[in-house]
């Protein structure tokens, strides 16, 4: 029965043209089956996490259902005939749930969540397919079908069951307040209804643009205030005037900022799923706990810390959380916990990973430092500075480290990450106690606050979270290495300076560095002094690409529209001292 | 010059229509007006290190930061200092897959020319090792020569992309 509706499934994908029903090729319809279904899904796993946590659960039952159920309309709609057929037994044993003729047990929500899984790789043969014209991999639902239905048939069905073949054959739709399948419009509109929440779909390509024109209304609007024909005969009334329009302009760039924000719960949520298949597989009790779910953020930050925060959730479970015997004799409970802390903090987003298991092995990483050359031998580092030892490069590559490292399988790459997106980590850990990475991130990555220095004529911006000081040094404190490579003398440290007008073959006014500004700065772990002419201001822009055609210039990260209208180039303070190891 | 092979039958009538003509020295070039999306007076330009001479920078389009080139260091004219008469032709590009948009400075902008296949002639021939690929062909307007360009040839994007990190 599987193997021939794979068949069926594939050649209506084959040859869309020749299947009976014209709406099953239909490239849009299919994408906006995708894009439901996912949604659905993850709202799926998120109650069936719930359930786990709370069997008796009837509202997250009925979620499910109605989830499940949509799918199944759309998918019977369009021909998808494995999801059809998959949700439609889930749904079964689901509608057994619901009348009190299933028990939910541990067995039921694994099944569940396995046929989530496949139902999302469902999703992404179907997606690949419509991007490479390749019908789908034959997928084999039978052996997942035969599990959901042993569930039914199996000791966890409670002789309750009045008329529940019946009710299985085909589910009363209106219990679940679901109109009857293969209506998936009114099914839209019905589950907008029930979830209550009034909101539409926006691609994200037209809300980037709206936030750049607000970018450039405030700007603009800057302009007309500081015009100094303007400021010359300013009456009363322009300006009370051109306050409110400043009022207004805020306003506006506040709410279309905050349409692309989203709340950091959502990625919590998907370390749920995480954290429970990771202790059933180690065997150790682990309870995950969420705070400041609501907190918001740019939606392009929270898709690039999808990863880092899963791995480390993962190293937290993996290496820092010990055995449940382990923690009774160490007098802690058995059941560890994992928690998640998201807030604001000065204007920055900060969210904290941490864990009570067995915290971080300072001498293990020190020792493991010093056979990686990562410090020199007899240097002596504060406890932050060992533990910030695991986010070096090279920390923990070669070979499979996992209890023997203390922790930090990977945290260079974590750390990287949440550099690109302009934010900083710090670890902390008590021994015996636990562990916490906090990481403080920007709450967008459109708009930076940048100071404007000036070499020449030319105007460039420096990201200011870069930036550690300015000084104009003294005759004394340049000094040469070799003839050619120069150093400032900072704080007792010798830091290379960089001539902003050299690397960018510009005419700058001055080229003696103690008539220059230089920028103190740190990148990856070095410290380099960017030389310039002068400090023009500071201000907030925001970030443009320059096009395709000047993608990759090195010292480059981006344009960005000045005050006066002109553009000024942001510059890439990575990207610097990297052509400066090269040259 | 011989005429055009009756295989050219076709792309000669897709080479008429109008036309945007301007100046670069002594020279009269046009480009097809489809392509032209606005002409500005010249305005200040933002360098861009590591690119080519002829990419002059980046501007401020309405909010959207875009290349500017200068047609006569392109084609290896002798630069001269921007006047009044400068003018920055924004054109649209096509790319393989996306369009782009160029400002292109060029002397002066003359006129809006309109061209019927029979005005166009082919390339000539200058000897076997020079290309011109860029080039769509000639037109005679009232006894002058105008040198239609193709805006995709003259300026790829690929050709400022290879070139950015040779400008060191």
């Amino acid at each position: 029965m599987a193997r021939r509706s794979d068949h069926k499934t594939m050649s209506v994908e084959e040859q869309p043209a020749v299947s009976a029903n014209p709406l099953a090729g239909d490239p849009e319809l299919l994408n906006d089956f995708i894009l439901e279904s996912r949604e659905h899904l993850t709202s799926i796993e998120l109650q069936l996490l719930t359930l786990d946590q709370d069997p008796g659960n009837t509202e997250a039952i009925h979620a499910i259902f109605r989830g499940v159920h949509t799918i199944k309309g759309m998918a019977g709609f369009l021909d998808l005939d494995s999801v059809r057929e998959v949700s439609h037994e889930v749904e079964t044993i689901l509608d057994l749930a619901r009348n009190g003729a299933l028990e939910i047990t541990g067995a039921v929500i694994d099944r569940m969540l396995e046929s989530k899984d496949y139902l999302n790789r469902c999703l992404t043969e179907l997606e690949l397919m419509l991007q490479t014209g390749q019908p789908p991999a034959a997928t084999d639902q039978a052996g997942l079908i035969e599990g959901i239905r042993s569930l039914s048939t199996g000791g966890g069905v409670l002789q309750l069951a009045r008329e529940v073949t019946a009710a299985a054959g085909e589910p009363s739709a209106d219990v679940a307040g679901v109109p009857a399948p293969g209506n998936p419009e009114a099914a839209k509109v019905m589950e907008a209804k029930t979830d209550g929440a009034r909101s539409i779909k926006v691609d994200t390509g037209k809300l980037d643009y709206l936030v750049d024109m607000v970018g450039e209304m405030v700007i603009a609007q800057s302009l007309v205030k500081h015009d100094p024909d303007l400021a010359a005969g300013l009456r009363p009334r322009l300006a009370r005037n051109l306050s409110q329009l400043a009022r207004i302009t805020d306003d506006v760039q506040r709410t279309a900022m905050s349409m692309r924000m989203i709340p950091v719960g959502q990625l919590f949520q998907k370390t749920g799923r995480l954290v429970r298949d990771l202790s059933r597989k180690y065997g150790k009790q682990v309870d995950l706990d969420l705070e400041g779910e609501e907190t918001e953020l740019d939606r392009n930050i929270v898709e690039e810390l999808a990863d880092p925060l899963m791995h480390m959730v993962r190293n937290a479970i993996d290496h820092g959380i010990e055995m449940p015997e382990e923690r009774v004799r160490a007098g802690k409970s058995a059941t560890a916990r994992v928690r998640l802390k998201a807030g604001h903090q000065a204007g920055h987003i900060v969210i904290q990973v941490s864990d009570d298991g067995r915290g971080l092995n300072q001498e293990q990483i020190l020792r493991k430092a010093l056979e990686r050359n990562l410090v020199p031998p007899g240097a002596e580092l504060t406890e932050t500075e060992i533990f910030n030892l695991i986010f070096q490069p090279g920390f923990s590559t070669a070979e499979k480290v996992t209890d023997v490292s203390g922790r930090g399988v990977g945290m260079d790459v974590v750390r990287k990450q949440v550099q690109k997106l302009r934010g900083r980590m710090d670890a902390s850990s008590v021994r015996g106690q636990g562990a916490s990475f906090l990481m403080k991130l920007p709450l967008t990555l459109a708009i930076i606050d940048g100071l404007v220095v000036g070499v020449g004529q030319q105007r460039y911006i420096v990201p200011i979270f870069a930036v550690r000081e300015m000084l104009k040094p003294s005759k004394d404190a340049i000094s040469t290495v070799q003839g050619s490579h120069e150093m400032a003398l900072v704080r007792g440290a010798l830091a290379p300076v960089i001539r902003l007008y050299q690397r960018f073959n510009v005419k700058a006014r001055f080229e003696k560095p103690w008539e220059c500004l230089l920028i103190v700065s740190e990148s990856s772990g070095r410290q380099f002094c960017l030389m310039v002419d002068e400090l023009i201001g500071k201000q907030e822009v925001v970030i443009k690409s320059l096009g395709d055609t000047m993608q990759n210039i090195p010292g480059v990260a981006g344009g960005a529209i000045l005050g006066d209208g002109r553009v000024g180039l942001i510059l890439d303070l990575e990207g610097l001292i990297d052509a400066n190891d090269r040259a | 010059m011989v005429a055009a092979a009756p295989t050219a039958a076709l792309k000669v009538d897709r080479r008429a229509g109008k036309y945007l003509a301007f100046q670069l020295g002594n020279e009269e070039f046009a480009v097809q007006v489809l392509r032209v999306r606005e002409i500005m007076g010249i305005q200040e330009i933002t360098a861009v290190p590591h690119t080519p001479n002829y990419v002059k920078g980046v501007i401020n389009l309405r909010g959207k930061v875009i290349p500017v080139v200068d047609l006569r260091l392109k084609f290896g004219l002798p630069e001269i200092e921007y006047t009044q008469r400068t003018c920055i032709i924004v054109a649209q590009i096509a790319n393989r897959s996306s369009k782009l948009l160029i400002g292109i400075i060029v002397d002066c902008v003359s006129e809006v020319l309109t061209l019927q296949a029979a005005d166009i002639e082919d390339t000539p021939d200058f000897g076997s090792g020079v290309e011109l690929p860029y080039l769509l062909g000639m037109a005679k307007v009232k006894a002058k020569v105008k040198i239609l360009l193709d805006i995709d040839m003259v300026l790829t994007a690929q050709e400022v992309m290879s070139l950015g990190p040779l400008g060191a």
